[in-house]
């Protein structure tokens, strides 16, 4: 407990020059800047952060805020055998939980209610294919720029600005570690270079001694827990008769699934997820039902952002939530373009 | 002034349970003729919810009354126009933090917490970004008009607000874990966006 304090205590007074963190960007990216690295294009910048992940074992405290002023921190294990990935990731606020991952494959344990959850995601194992791809769009909508260097939680790191080419898309200020290329601390920006949500190690130690076999056999022990496993059922958005009339600029279907009925409710919920590379945005579609889906809405989470509202059609009207961490108009843009085709 | 600032302690004293006797009865009184005083109970208790999700919820000697008065107040549907909130919350250690809002719906009938997301601050200001795109209840109250609203007194801000973002509404939470679980889909999310993901979602309950 002590320790947590004393984690929110640090992370108060970086908090608290805030005001500072918010205000900076603009002045911090002059716009002529001759990058440094200049020689990596940006999927060469998140192909060497990705690579960092798997070759590299480290402990740390991982913090993410947002410039409301929110904190969660978590404890982190990160071990790997040039094959396999394992993670363990301890909450120090909120609920207490654990996550596991072993590459796609992910167990949640909720100490509270004894429930653990337990899923294969299997997008996770997408990501570097999705950047050797000769296909990848991500330079059409981001410019990378190395902006300086800092140190965070005592490593030297590259910082390094992706900016959106549109205002579709959040923009990102990345740290990555000078000899691995991990990323330390990562900033989302909105159009204003306003920090909107940072996520960042307060604490790390690179190359620390941490077991994968330990960690499996923690991941393994679900004694006394009622284990509840979601995996989604694989469609597509034109067997479920979703189509988009116009494409949002950048962001490609990724897959569509089928989740068992959310929160008592009767029907299934669908996932039609989208992304650009870097942002992802998921549209789920129910059955309306006037109960339980009252207010349309917008609201803001650090970099996420939902919308919320109603379809109607003439088979009987749906409610649509779109969830993405992209500005408020990209979800309109979705919402918008959505339409029932049967 | 003065007098708003006692009837402000008062009111949240007793959200608070600790009136009892003649306190309590002229707490009660006061709720029941002065607007302001019902503000403060509203607002009081709308960022206590927010603060709070309702796994972390502890019951206290308090929580029964307050229970019951929600209720009451509840039945009462001219008690609470029903109006969106949006509620900037200032937190300094010595002064007691305050919340200024607008007409707070927080029991408001037909409200019913939807989807309302609670913001804790450790910084000088938090806010919430918060708009009904033409929901039933009328047209949102402008920003202007909630930082113009009286700003209440409000306590236990400090002890709470180690808290991540809650989300009320459980159906939201689980489309949100939803989402984070898919998030891996884009480059940024792995790794540290698994971290983000792990760190920041409160999985439903």
């Amino acid at each position: 407990m002590k320790t947590v304090l004393a984690q929110l205590a640090l992370l108060a007074c970086v908090a608290g020059a805030g005001a500072a963190w918010a205000q900076v960007p603009a002045a911090a990216v002059p716009s002529n800047t001759t990058p440094t690295g200049g020689e990596r294009s940006i999927s060469d910048w998140l192909m060497r952060m990705h690579e960092a992940s798997r070759r590299r074992t480290y402990m740390g405290t991982f913090v993410v805020s947002s410039a409301a002023g929110n904190l969660s921190s978590a404890r982190i294990w990160h071990a790997c055998d040039g094959v396999q990935q394992m993670e363990r990731v301890e909450s120090l606020t909120g609920a207490p939980r654990s996550t596991f991952r072993r590459n796609d494959h992910v167990v949640t344990f909720l100490p509270d209610s004894k429930v653990v959850h337990t899923e294969r995601r299997e997008s996770l194992g997408l990501f570097p294919s999705l950047l050797k791809s000769s296909e990848t769009t991500i330079p059409e909508f981001y410019a990378a720029q190395v902006t300086g260097s800092e140190r965070v939680a005592g490593f030297d790191a590259d910082i390094v600005q992706l900016n959106p080419r549109d205002n579709l898309r959040f923009g990102y200020r990345i740290w990555s570690e000078k000899k691995s290329g991990l990323v330390v601390k990562l900033q989302t920006l909105d159009a204003d270079g306003q920090v909107i949500e940072q996520a960042a190690f307060s604490e790390l130690q690179l190359d620390a001694p941490v077991k994968m076999d330990k960690l499996a056999q923690m991941m393994a022990n679900t004694d006394g827990y009622k284990v509840h496993r979601a995996d989604p059922v694989k469609t597509t958005a034109e067997a479920q008769g979703w189509v988009l009339k116009t494409p949002v600029a950048g962001f490609k279907s990724m897959g569509c699934y089928k989740r068992p009925p959310a929160g008592g409710g009767r029907d299934d919920t669908v996932q039609w997820i989208f992304s650009d590379g870097l942002a992802s945005v998921s549209l789920f579609v129910q059955a309306y039902d006037r109960q339980r889906h009252a207010q349309e809405l917008m609201l803001s989470m650090g970099a996420t952002q939902t919308l919320a509202r109603r379809l109607a059609d003439k088979g009987g009207d749906w409610w649509l939530t779109v969830v993405g961490e992209v500005p408020p108009q990209t979800l309109k843009a979705f919402a918008q373009s959505l339409e029932r085709r049967k | 002034m003065e007098k708003m600032s006692n009837m402000d302690e008062m009111v949240s004293a007793l959200a608070d349970g600790e009136l009892h006797g003649e306190a309590f009865a002229r707490a009660m009184d006061a709720l029941a003729t002065d607007a302001h005083a019902r503000e403060s109970w509203h607002a009081y208790h709308l960022v206590g919810d927010v603060l709070r999700s309702a796994e972390l919820a502890s019951p206290s000697s308090g929580t029964d009354f307050v229970a019951r008065f929600r209720a009451r107040l509840q039945d009462d549907p001219t008690a609470v126009p029903a109006v969106p909130v949006g509620l900037p919350v200032h937190d300094d250690r010595d002064a007691p933090s305050r919340v200024a809002a607008g007409s707070v719906p927080a029991n408001a009938p037909g409200f019913g917490w939807p989807l309302l997301a609670g913001v804790a601050s450790l910084t000088a200001v938090a806010a919430i970004a918060w708009n009904i795109l033409g929901g039933s209840a009328g047209a949102p109250p402008a920003a202007a008009e909630l930082a113009q609203a009286a700003p209440q007194p409000l306590r236990q801000m400090q002890a709470e607000s180690s808290r991540p973002v809650m989300i009320r509404d459980a159906r939201l939470d689980e489309l949100l874990a939803a989402h984070r679980q898919a998030g891996g889909a884009s480059a940024l999310q792995m790794p540290a966006g698994f971290l983000r993901n792990a760190t920041f979602e409160s999985p439903g309950r």
